[in-house]
């Protein structure tokens, strides 16, 4: 078996680098996810209190996190 | 010289951007060049690498290993150990909101989904193959001279990938010489 096969079905593996790597993966992916959906539901019309119930953050985070963006997230500041 | 390439060997080149694009990669290098000669299992150079114990499958983890992702972009090999396939994400994520759509990162003005420029290696893999078929004295460029380009470049990842798998250079070169015929 390839080294990379091993890694991929080691997922219990305790190596730090490995986890963490992982953990890191998983928290860039969140974060494409989220700004793709917050896009959507601005495009669709939804208030930043909306949006921000849905994540369970505050308005404010979420505004401050969005607002800033490009293109329709731009207009509301 | 790409109009000497010939079915297999064309179609390779052509996947090895598709393979690139789905590794987030943003240059073609000869193991992408692999990727694209494995896409093809009934093609000469899947052919004899699958007598090796090497099919696309193997290979694409092993490139997702060797060669890290750019930085800001997604690590499918990560995500893979704690179970997520990143590609059946990309599938579902492209299907509502357009091709590239997750590769998108925040800072935007990057994109994947154009062209994806071949690296130096690249460019020489397909060289040597041309050189490999001149050599044969074969009037054409197929898969399997390709798959001699690669092993002829023999410093990139796509050659370290051979080697990883545990196949003599020189064997494989022989029984794919024998194959052309």
């Amino acid at each position: 078996m390839s080294d990379t096969a091993q890694l991929a079905s080691d997922a219990g593996s305790r190596d730090p680098a490995v986890g963490l790597r992982a953990v890191r993966a998983l928290r860039m992916l969140v974060e494409r996810l989220e700004a793709l959906q917050v896009e959507n539901a601005r495009e669709q019309g939804w208030s930043w209190q909306e949006i921000a119930h849905c994540l369970e953050v505050s308005r404010q985070a979420v505004h401050k996190k969005y607002a800033g963006g490009r293109g329709l997230l731009r207009r509301e500041r | 010289m790409f109009e000497r390439f010939q079915g297999d060997a064309r179609q390779a080149v052509i996947g090895a951007q598709e393979n690139a694009r789905r590794l987030n990669h943003r240059f073609i290098g000869p193991e992408h060049i692999l990727l694209g000669l494995l896409d093809r299992p009934e093609s000469l150079a899947a052919r004899v690498l699958a007598r090796h114990g090497l099919d696309h499958d193997r290979a694409y983890r092993a490139v997702a290993g060797l060669v890290p992702p750019p930085g800001g972009g997604l690590d499918a090999e990560a995500l893979e150990t704690i179970g997520i396939d990143l590609s059946a994400v990309r599938e579902r994520v492209e299907a509502v909101f357009g091709p590239g759509a997750l590769d998108r990162g925040p800072a935007r003005g990057r994109r994947t989904g154009g062209h994806i420029p071949f690296t130096p290696r690249a460019k020489k893999t397909l060289e040597l193959s041309l050189r490999e078929a001149l050599r044969l004295k074969h009037g054409y460029i197929s898969d399997g001279h390709v798959l001699l380009g690669i092993l002829r470049e023999g410093q990139g990842v796509g050659a370290r990938v051979i080697a990883g798998a545990g196949i003599d250079a020189e064997t494989l070169r022989q029984e794919i010489a024998a194959e052309l015929g």
